[in-house]
């Protein structure tokens, strides 16, 4: 039998005594993943909300004419080469942390042209999308008829281009020539997107004979979008050494998104912070308790030769192992509240994920947790004379 | 008694303790001088507060005396460091308490074997759970290895506690009025386990009682009042047979 035996029977023969410590440990760990998850819950969130407003970034061509702005408010006739796609990449893959985080890069290509549809011609917008791309970006661009293009040969339409036209999905229409089968209409989101037609970039591309350019890249990431200063400085590099181009982040939202997260991290790990510190101190309170009606036992395992090294070894194992169990049951508990208070309260709808780096934090939080406010007991106890020990009635 | 060897294995000279009360200095022990040898049971008998228990403490270093010298096989032990106290202590004494029950989450055997938690067995030739095996049967408790102290008697429990001090083969125990809580059969059970290791082992066992009778059946009585051995005498019993 060795000292973590000692401990491990000891705290199986004090049962509700060392299950009343688990659920003091549980409760600050548990809110501790809470919030956490919350957090977490609430940045994918913020990210699909980013999403409906735009993308974080988008680089156009520099010096656009006026006249060159089409009546829906977009940059039409003047190009940059494809090449931007690689070297926006490279300048945000240089700036963020995490090298397997998604960098969403949706090219797009503006033209305005006659569209047949057997009446006579409309003179409309196209926009040479990338699909998977758009739709990475924006979760919440919908079809309300009909699906996404899956074919070259296919596209999708404005809601008000295609209500004014009296298009609907299966029409077939002619572009430069080229003919498309209608598979879907667009949700109207009240942008210029709602006044447009869109086909496969790469096939526009090839149409307008505009093969190596494109009217406009824009970019999502996560990271930029929680760090306003990190963005900034890419929109700056970016303007200041590629030529021919303007970069523009919707900086109010950023702004808005940031000052949120900020204040939110703020308050809630004030909230954290008393917690924890409450149960610690609720924690040391129950350790003495238990402690002092435990010193006849520390009289009789010096008495038998136990050191102070060893009698901490002991004490303080157990109150780890309850501290570790807190931690694995205090994560739990949090994701079930964290679903909870979801569903309930905040309505994020991003779901609970279990987070590795949050179930760390949990154990080792509770493990911080019992020790922090077992040492001290521990301590002072260990240092008991045997005699002193014996000799008064220390029964809590 | 035991006279295989006429030197002292523990000797106090003109050892003194006070206590430092916030009501007042207390002396509990004056100029105690005491030679105990080895394989003597020593009795110390005495009224409540004659320095009994201060005595056993002072003798088995749980305490330092305010003055004079405590001395094991010819060392002077209250003057180790805390540290060298300990380890000294794992290989000299044992301690049996008057209220030190065994450790309720552990069995009998678990309980004998208790101080091998912390430090290895001295000699160990062959199996310890053997050896603890052997003590709690030569100590009538064969039938109760595996119990838990709470499915014991009174008696049974200090037997526990006898064989979780005899399985460190120490050269002394020290016993605090080991026999206070129990029945007439288990004093004198108790008493008589005493004497037989005295002379089975050659350990020496120094214990206190109120009791006249189990102290009469020691090799020597010393007796204590208002913290000085007022007298000391053998035992009026015959001796046991070597």
């Amino acid at each position: 039998m060795e000292l973590l035996s000692l401990a491990a029977k000891d705290i199986l023969r004090r049962k509700a005594k060392s299950l009343y410590l688990l659920a003091a440990i549980v409760i600050p760990v548990a809110i501790l993943s809470t919030i956490l998850l919350t957090l977490d819950n609430a940045d994918s969130s913020l990210s699909t909300l980013a999403s409906k407003f735009g993308f974080t970034m988008s680089v156009q061509p520099k010096n656009v004419k006026v006249e060159r702005i089409d009546q829906i408010g977009i940059v039409i006739g003047e190009y940059i080469p494809e090449s931007i796609i690689a070297t926006v990449e490279s300048a945000v893959r240089s700036r963020i942390r995490n090298d397997r985080e998604p960098i969403i890069i949706a090219p797009r290509l503006y033209l305005r042209t006659d569209i047949r549809a057997g009446k006579s011609p409309v003179n409309s917008v196209v926009a040479g999308v990338d699909f998977q791309a758009e739709l990475a970006a924006k979760p919440s661009w919908k079809v309300t008829s009909g699906r996404w293009p899956a074919g070259e040969s296919e596209a999708v339409l404005g809601g008000t281009y295609a209500r004014a036209n009296n298009f609907s999905e299966k029409d077939g229409i002619t572009i430069n020539g080229r003919e498309f089968r209608v598979v879907g209409v667009l949700q109207d989101y009240n942008a210029s997107e709602d006044y447009m037609v869109f086909v496969p970039f790469r096939v526009l591309q090839s149409l307008s004979s505009r093969e190596g350019f494109l009217s406009l890249v824009n970019v999502q990431n996560v990271s930029l979008d929680r760090d306003r200063n990190l963005l900034s400085s890419l929109v700056a590099d970016l303007n200041g050494k590629v030529p021919n181009i303007k970069a523009l982040a919707p900086q109010q939202f950023s702004t808005m998104k940031y000052m949120l997260l900020k204040k939110t991290f703020k308050f809630l790990f004030s909230i954290i912070a008393a917690t924890v510190f409450i149960s610690i101190f609720a924690i040391f309170n129950i350790v003495t308790s238990v402690l002092f009606s435990r010193v006849r036992e520390i009289g009789l395992l010096k008495a038998v030769g136990a050191s102070r090294s060893q009698l901490l070894a002991v004490f303080l194992s157990e109150y780890a192992a309850l501290g570790l169990a807190a931690g694995i049951v205090g994560y739990p508990a949090g994701m079930v509240i964290t679903y909870l208070l979801d569903s309930l309260v905040l309505n994020l709808g991003a779901g609970v994920r279990v987070s590795p780096a949050v179930i760390l934090i949990a154990v080792a939080s509770g493990l911080l947790c019992s020790l922090t406010a077992s040492f001290y007991p521990t301590y002072q106890l260990s240092k008991i004379k045997i005699t002193d020990s014996f000799r008064t009635q220390w029964e809590v | 008694m035991n006279t295989q060897n006429s030197q002292p294995l523990l000797e106090l000279r003109d050892v003194s303790k006070t206590f430092k009360l916030p009501s007042g200095d207390v002396r509990a022990l004056a100029h105690v001088s005491l030679g105990i040898r080895r394989g003597d049971l020593v009795a110390l008998v005495g009224p409540s507060g004659s320095g009994k228990t201060t005595l056993l403490n002072v003798i088995g270093s749980l305490d330092r005396p305010s003055q004079g010298e405590v001395l094991l096989e010819g060392i002077r032990i209250d003057t180790l460091s805390e540290e060298k106290l300990v380890l000294f202590r794992r290989e000299k004494f044992s301690f049996i308490f008057q209220d030190a029950k065994p450790l309720r989450m552990l069995n009998v055997l678990e309980n004998t074997l208790l101080p091998f938690n912390f430090f290895k067995p001295k000699n160990s030739n062959g199996n310890l759970k053997d050896a603890a095996i052997e003590i709690i049967t030569s100590l009538g408790l064969g039938h109760r290895i595996y119990h838990m102290p709470n499915q014991l008697s009174g008696g049974e429990i200090q037997r526990v506690a006898i064989a979780r001090a005899l399985i460190t083969r120490p050269a002394v125990i020290l016993a605090d009025e080991p026999t206070a809580n129990l029945d007439r059969t288990n004093r004198l059970f108790v008493i008589e386990t005493f004497k037989r290791l005295t002379r089975e082992t050659g350990i020496t066992i120094v214990f206190s009682t109120h009791d006249l009778e189990i102290a009469n059946i020691s090799d020597r009585i010393v007796q204590m009042k208002d913290g000085t051995v007022l007298d000391e005498e053998p035992s009026p019993c015959p001796p046991c047979p070597a």
